[in-house]
């Protein structure tokens, strides 16, 4: 797709000039930098906070792995990187910076710009990830054709590649309605989805804990062909440390709103200093 | 679907069947007399002679198991009988009213979805908050005024006081106006909050939330993606109330002096006109069905689960 591409590069050189024109910026700014972050919710004009505080770095092409149980603000966070927050939930600090830019300084308009393609989600219920009603194709297409200048035409020839590079039989899954998918299909859809505008990060929201295991096996290894071809960065939420340690090059243990614990993935496995991280990885079942 | 409309057609045969039946008894069993009230009109002195005559020439001399036979053979082949009073054949005079009763009803739907679909629309962007407040008052308003009230309101405002409408008669574009408005009003209020509550609903589905993360515009996921879910309670609504639509131009139509099938069935009321009642309540009847199989149509093209006859696999 020769729009996409040229405008990816556009994208690429002006991002480079905005790093020549700036001193302090001497190498490529993270594609995700996540500092202090604060949210809290409202109830009845109380401020209950929910995420306290919470840093964490994505550099291009690296998984981060956000683990914790329910309720401990990992989707939360998740979401107000995306922008889409429920309307109880605030920012009272801390900063979001994409590529070098805090998102948070953003207008409404041009965060939706960022949606769908520069940030790519993928959802934990893949049966909601489509409009029920719509054929899976003509989603794809209108997505695309939101945030790139493409004819309908173009927008399926670039949809159908996407759908046959995470195994998909294309054509019949692009004029399919969601519901006639199965989970594993529909979730693999749904990441060309996220993917076929190439974004520079991928957030996904627990993306197995709904599927089988060997589907879930496969969503992941579908994910990890299109990270090291795209080289985007992907901040992975799961509460299944098992699923992340082998998958994630940084793991992010969060519990309570607070990162207890933030290392590579080895150094979790092997040498986790928080009780609660080993308490996760006791949970774990070991295959002798 | 070619299955759906057949058995719809079917079904339909069954439900006009007995609705001819349950017509006949009632017209049978209720108080007045054609045959006195067609004699009174001629102002003469009647003899008992000239009853019987007009009896047998009725056939109400028969029993009222032949009567009907005879009516329903005629319905088999689309004769509804004569009307007592214009002695012109009932499907004719309904045929000739038909035009204009569409008419009124067009108008007054597209007054409805003009007020109910932006009223709606904004009541569920900002709910709870001034302009669904506004919504639902008028929806309180539009609900509870008796559309013959807000009729006579509405023409002593617009054609007694500010002389800008005709006050009723059918004619010019000018005439449609208050009939279609007053029809429209009553209807868009329910609709307005059912297209509110449909929309806060579907708003908050999580493929909403998906949308959005696509970066799709808001206008696009309100319109393309919850409008059309929404949709799907307003239909079911209005296939169910069609018949109070029906209804409600009776009331309208006569207010108006609107020359259609409403008055035709009142004036005919009046004079115990029976074809015309029972050719009327036929006619009102096959409205309601064919509007139901239309909106189940519609659900189908609406949701293709229903179509491909298939429910989530949750």
């Amino acid at each position: 797709m020769p729009q996409i591409m040229d405008k990816e590069t556009t994208h690429m050189e002006k991002a480079q000039q905005e790093n020549a024109a700036s001193p302090l910026v001497a190498v490529e700014a993270p594609v995700l930098e996540v500092s202090q972050l604060q949210i809290f919710t409202r109830q009845e004009k109380q401020q209950r906070p929910l995420v306290h505080g919470v840093s964490f770095v994505i550099p291009r092409g690296e998984t981060l792995a956000l683990v914790g149980e329910s309720g401990s603000g990992k989707s939360v966070t998740a979401s107000a990187v995306l922008g889409l927050m429920s309307g109880s939930l605030g920012i009272s600090n801390g900063e979001i910076r994409f590529r070098g830019d805090n998102v948070l300084d953003w207008p409404n308009k041009k965060r939706r710009g960022l949606r769908g393609r520069e940030i790519g989600f993928i959802f934990q219920n893949y049966q909601e990830s489509f409009t029920p009603f719509i054929t899976v194709g003509k989603q794809m297409n209108e997505t695309l054709r939101s945030h790139e200048k493409l004819t309908r035409r173009q927008a399926k020839v670039h949809a159908l590649e996407w759908l046959e590079q995470v195994g998909l039989p294309a054509e019949r899954v692009y004029s399919s309605y969601p519901f006639q998918l199965s989970g594993g299909q529909l979730q693999r859809a749904a990441i060309a989805g996220a993917m076929m505008l190439q974004p520079s990060l991928l957030i996904a929201d627990e993306p197995t804990t709904a599927l089988d295991v060997l589907s879930g096996e496969k969503v992941l290894d579908v994910l990890a062909s299109l990270q090291k071809r795209t080289g985007c960065a992907v901040l992975l939420i799961s509460h299944d440390l098992r699923h992340v340690v082998k998958r994630a090059s940084t793991i992010a243990v969060m519990k309570d709103g607070h990162i207890v614990e933030l290392d590579t993935a080895e150094h979790i496995l092997y040498h986790c200093h928080h009780e609660y991280t080993q308490q996760l990885l006791n949970a774990r079942p070991y295959i002798t | 679907m070619l299955q759906l409309i057949k058995k719809r057609l079917i079904q339909l045969v069954f439900v006009l069947f007995i609705l001819s039946l349950v017509i006949f008894i009632l017209m049978k069993l209720a108080p007045g007399d054609p045959v006195l009230t067609l004699l009174h009109a001629d102002e003469m002195s009647i003899t008992q002679a000239d009853e019987a005559a007009l009896r047998e020439e009725l056939g109400f001399d028969q029993p009222v198991l032949v009567q009907y036979g005879k009516w329903m053979l005629g319905l088999i082949r689309l004769d509804l009988g004569t009307s007592y009073l214009k002695g012109r054949p009932v499907l004719d005079e309904l045929l000739d009213k038909l035009p204009a009763t569409i008419q009124l009803t067009a108008s007054g739907l597209a007054v409805m979805v003009a007020i109910a679909l932006p009223l709606g629309l904004i009541a569920s962007r900002y709910p709870n908050r001034w302009p669904d407040h506004v919504s639902r008052i008028l929806a309180l308003v539009g609900a509870s005024i008796p559309s013959f009230w807000m009729g006579l309101l509405l023409i002593y405002l617009f054609s007694l006081k500010l002389g800008w409408l005709p006050t009723s008669g059918k004619g010019s574009f000018a005439h449609m106006i208050l009939p279609s408005i007053t029809l429209g009003f009553a209807m868009a209020a329910v609709y307005a909050r059912l297209l509110r509550s449909g929309l806060l609903d579907s708003l908050s589905q999580d493929y909403i939330k998906a949308a959005r993360a696509r970066g799709l515009a808001e206008r696009r996921i309100l319109m393309g993606h919850a409008l059309r879910a929404a949709l799907l309670p307003v239909i079911t609504v209005f296939g169910v109330s069609f018949g109070n639509l029906l209804a409600g131009s009776v009331v309208i139509e006569t207010l108006f002096a609107w020359p259609g099938l409403g008055s035709l069935a009142l004036e005919a009321i009046f004079e115990r006109d029976y074809p015309i009642i029972q050719g009327y309540v036929l006619a009102t009847g096959l409205f309601v069905v064919v509007v139901n199989l239309l909106v189940d149509l519609s659900y189908s093209l609406l949701d293709p689960r229903i179509r491909l006859g298939k429910g989530a696999s949750s």
